[in-house]
């Protein structure tokens, strides 16, 4: 009875983490720890978006730690199959439903300017990151969250998707070790 | 030969760093221009610290390299001297320091002497250094030994060093005994 229930236990914890988004990977170069000044690119894959209550993806959301500077975008996810419109890159943006956004991509849709895509992907997109100076252990955290047009605020036809974000990297700034020797007198 | 060259790399990083410097390191009084030094990152700053003894940094503030100034009062000065490394990013490192003995030597006055006049002590203070010159044996000054003349005694210690001066002058001299 207690496997049972295990059991039923892990599968509602993985459909719960993964309600709408499915198959998500990353590729993050070079691996970690990271040191001030480094840079490190991230190529971040989302296999599948499969909206509920024909919620539409909308948005993909770069949450990041204090201790990275100059997000660049280097690579913007394409639209396969998808409504007319396309993927822009915001630093900030406040949606229809007072969400702020930003930084990360955001679909215009030129049709319905609130919608989403109708698009399940896949979704390819990449970024770069620089590790700032620093001389404290700072928060190199990295995470990808995606929203659709129901929490974005675009269509309301029922639950909106809710989808935890996705965790490409955890760690803090190994910074540089000063080694002093000792004092010596000639 | 793998002993030799090992040797030999040892000898080189001496001649690099110079002697390695115990803590406390001893300087004379009122030595001028001493230079003291880490091991250099091209990238970092170094802020040096000097308090007490007598201490005034002179030159290189920032650098590598220092050179202090000492004050002539004899003592034990704990961490006389510091620095803190700083990094390209100015994180800075943990500081280091270094006590300083400032040796202050003295000595006794001895003299003016006559030829024949019986050996003398020498005291040094602090106790346990070497005495040199004309005429000196171990502690012992013997004016019979050096004979009539001006001399420079030198009392030396841990690289440090005093002198006197000792005269030993002529003794009287006296003609036959006349018969009036």
């Amino acid at each position: 009875m207690r496997k049972i229930l295990t059991i039923l236990s892990l599968f509602f914890t993985i459909t719960t983490y993964s309600q709408c988004v499915s198959n998500e990977t990353v590729v993050v170069s070079p691996g970690g720890p990271y040191s001030p000044g480094q840079v490190v690119d991230v190529w971040y894959t989302l296999g599948n978006f499969t909206g509920i209550n024909i919620n539409w993806i909308h948005a993909f959301q770069i949450n990041l730690g204090v201790g990275w500077t100059n997000l660049t975008p280097t690579g913007t996810p394409a639209n396969p199959g998808g409504s007319v419109g396309n993927w822009v890159w915001d630093l900030q943006h406040t949606f229809v439903a007072g969400l702020n956004f930003g930084p990360g991509w955001r679909f215009n849709n030129t049709g319905n300017v609130d919608w989403g895509t109708s698009s399940t992907g896949p979704f390819i997109m990449s970024f770069q990151l620089t590790v700032a100076q620093t001389c404290t252990p700072d928060d190199l955290s990295i995470s990808m969250e995606v929203f659709d047009d129901c929490t974005t605020g675009g269509w309301a036809n029922g639950n909106c998707c809710v989808d935890p974000p996705f965790q490409i990297y955890n760690g803090v700034v190994l910074p540089d070790l000063i080694n002093t020797s000792s004092i010596y007198h000639y | 030969m793998k002993k030799f060259i090992t040797i030999l790399f040892v000898c080189i990083g001496l001649v690099t760093y110079g002697q390695t410097t115990i803590n406390p390191d001893t300087v004379c009084s009122n030595a001028t221009g001493e230079q003291y030094f880490v091991t250099n990152t091209p990238t970092s700053t170094y802020n040096w610290t000097v308090t007490g003894g007598g201490g005034a940094l002179q030159t290189g503030q920032g650098t590598d390299l220092i050179t202090v100034d000492w004050g002539g009062v004899s003592g034990l000065y704990l961490n006389a001297i510091g620095v803190i490394e700083s990094n390209a990013a100015g994180c800075p490192g943990l500081p280091v320091l270094l006590d300083i003995f400032v040796l202050d030597l003295s000595s006794n006055v001895i003299g003016p002497f006559c030829p024949g006049d019986p050996s003398a002590t020498l005291v040094g203070n602090p106790a346990g250094g070497v005495w040199a010159g004309t005429g000196v044996t171990g502690n012992n000054f013997d004016p019979s030994t050096a004979g009539v003349g001006n001399y420079v005694l030198t009392y030396s210690m841990a690289g440090c060093n005093t002198t006197i001066n000792v005269v030993v002058n002529n003794g009287p001299v006296t003609g036959p005994i006349q018969h009036f």
